[in-house]
């Protein structure tokens, strides 16, 4: 009973004892995690050399007929924007958000799915990476409704419908990055504790497969499509609203 | 019968009461933490199969809907885990 929960608080990046960075800084210091970092670098690393790569057999004239990669590209972009950013209100708030939410979305989903091969865990696992996510959208939706609505209109929304309402308006927004990480970090933990109770007790063998391809791919998926979906949503929402 | 009982009683320390304590919790709470959003996620997948077999060309549309919903549903699910593994591995 006890080593499986010495397993368990291993997978715990950011509760249990874990090889962390410690850098000094005015004074104080800064705690990273290793592996943490390492996995989100990879993860970055497989997005940017895919993309590059891809990149290559798109460099033609526009005249050819589309190859097999562009077609391809065409139809993944043509899925991205009409799930992710036909959801935007205005057309030109989701032309512009496009590049951002379909990066993130492809950012979360290949994170959520290097956690099923062995000896690498998700950086979605650490509450700290899709605390910064949830923190980005968070930040980045307030600042475009000041640049949309100006200070005076984006401050007075806090106000609506009535001026004592305004705590509670406070509390929702402040709810929203909250709700936003604990759910994709909450489901990617829940999915490795499972697949590591499992592995480790009950059946070795072949049934772990079958729950990583559950909440490995499904889940991961389906979270990844959540994320960036409210994304969008809480977006559209500051801005439009 | 009774002297046995307090036999086995002084044998336990406050720490093992702590530890069952956790243990019972951490099941507690994930046990009746999930009924709610269980529930929830049930009846907005009902309600969009409903919407599916009248309007089957809304399918794209109600699917993404339903899926968004469910994942705001599930986050007082998530909220009863991240309780139980406070409970379990920092407390």
């Amino acid at each position: 009973m006890h080593e499986i929960f010495s397993q368990l608080a291993g997978l715990l990046t950011h509760l249990g004892e874990k090889p962390i960075l410690v850098i000094p800084l005015l004074g104080g210091e800064v705690r990273l995690d290793w592996m943490t970092i390492l996995m989100s670098w990879i993860v970055m690393a497989i997005l940017i050399v895919i993309a590059l790569l891809l990149r290559r057999s798109l460099n033609r004239p526009v005249e050819e007929k589309p190859n097999r990669v562009q077609a391809t590209l065409d139809a993944l972009i043509d899925l991205l924007r009409s799930q992710l950013s036909s959801n935007f209100s205005s057309e030109e708030l989701g032309k512009r958000m496009f590049p951002f939410v379909s990066t993130l979305f492809l950012y979360v989903l290949i994170s959520n799915w290097i956690g099923i091969v062995p000896y690498l865990t998700s950086p979605t696992q650490d509450l700290n990476v899709t605390f910064g996510l949830a923190l980005l959208v968070f930040f980045l939706s307030h600042w475009l409704a000041v640049r949309k609505k100006g200070i005076r209109r984006y401050l007075r929304g806090f106000a609506e419908p009535y001026a004592f309402m305004v705590p509670i308006n406070l509390v929702g927004e402040l709810a929203k990055p909250l709700s936003h990480a604990f759910r994709l970090f909450g489901n990617v933990l829940a999915g490795s504790i499972l697949t590591t109770v499992v592995m480790a007790k009950i059946f070795p063998l072949a049934f772990p497969a079958g729950l990583n391809i559950i909440f490995g791919l499904f889940f991961g998926g389906i979270q990844g499509f959540v994320f960036a979906i409210l994304a969008v949503a809480y977006i559209n929402v500051a801005v439009e609203s | 019968m009774l002297q046995e009982a307090e036999s086995v009683a002084s044998g336990i320390s406050g720490a093992d009461i702590v530890a069952a304590a956790k243990y019972i919790a951490a099941g507690i709470c994930m046990g009746i933490g999930a009924i709610g959003s269980a529930i929830g996620e049930g009846i907005a997948a009902a309600h969009a199969l409903d919407g599916m077999a009248r309007q089957p060309e809304m399918q794209g549309a109600l699917l993404r809907t339903m899926v968004l919903g469910q994942a705001i549903t599930e986050t007082t699910g998530i909220y009863s885990l991240l309780i139980a593994i406070v409970l379990l591995f920092v407390v």
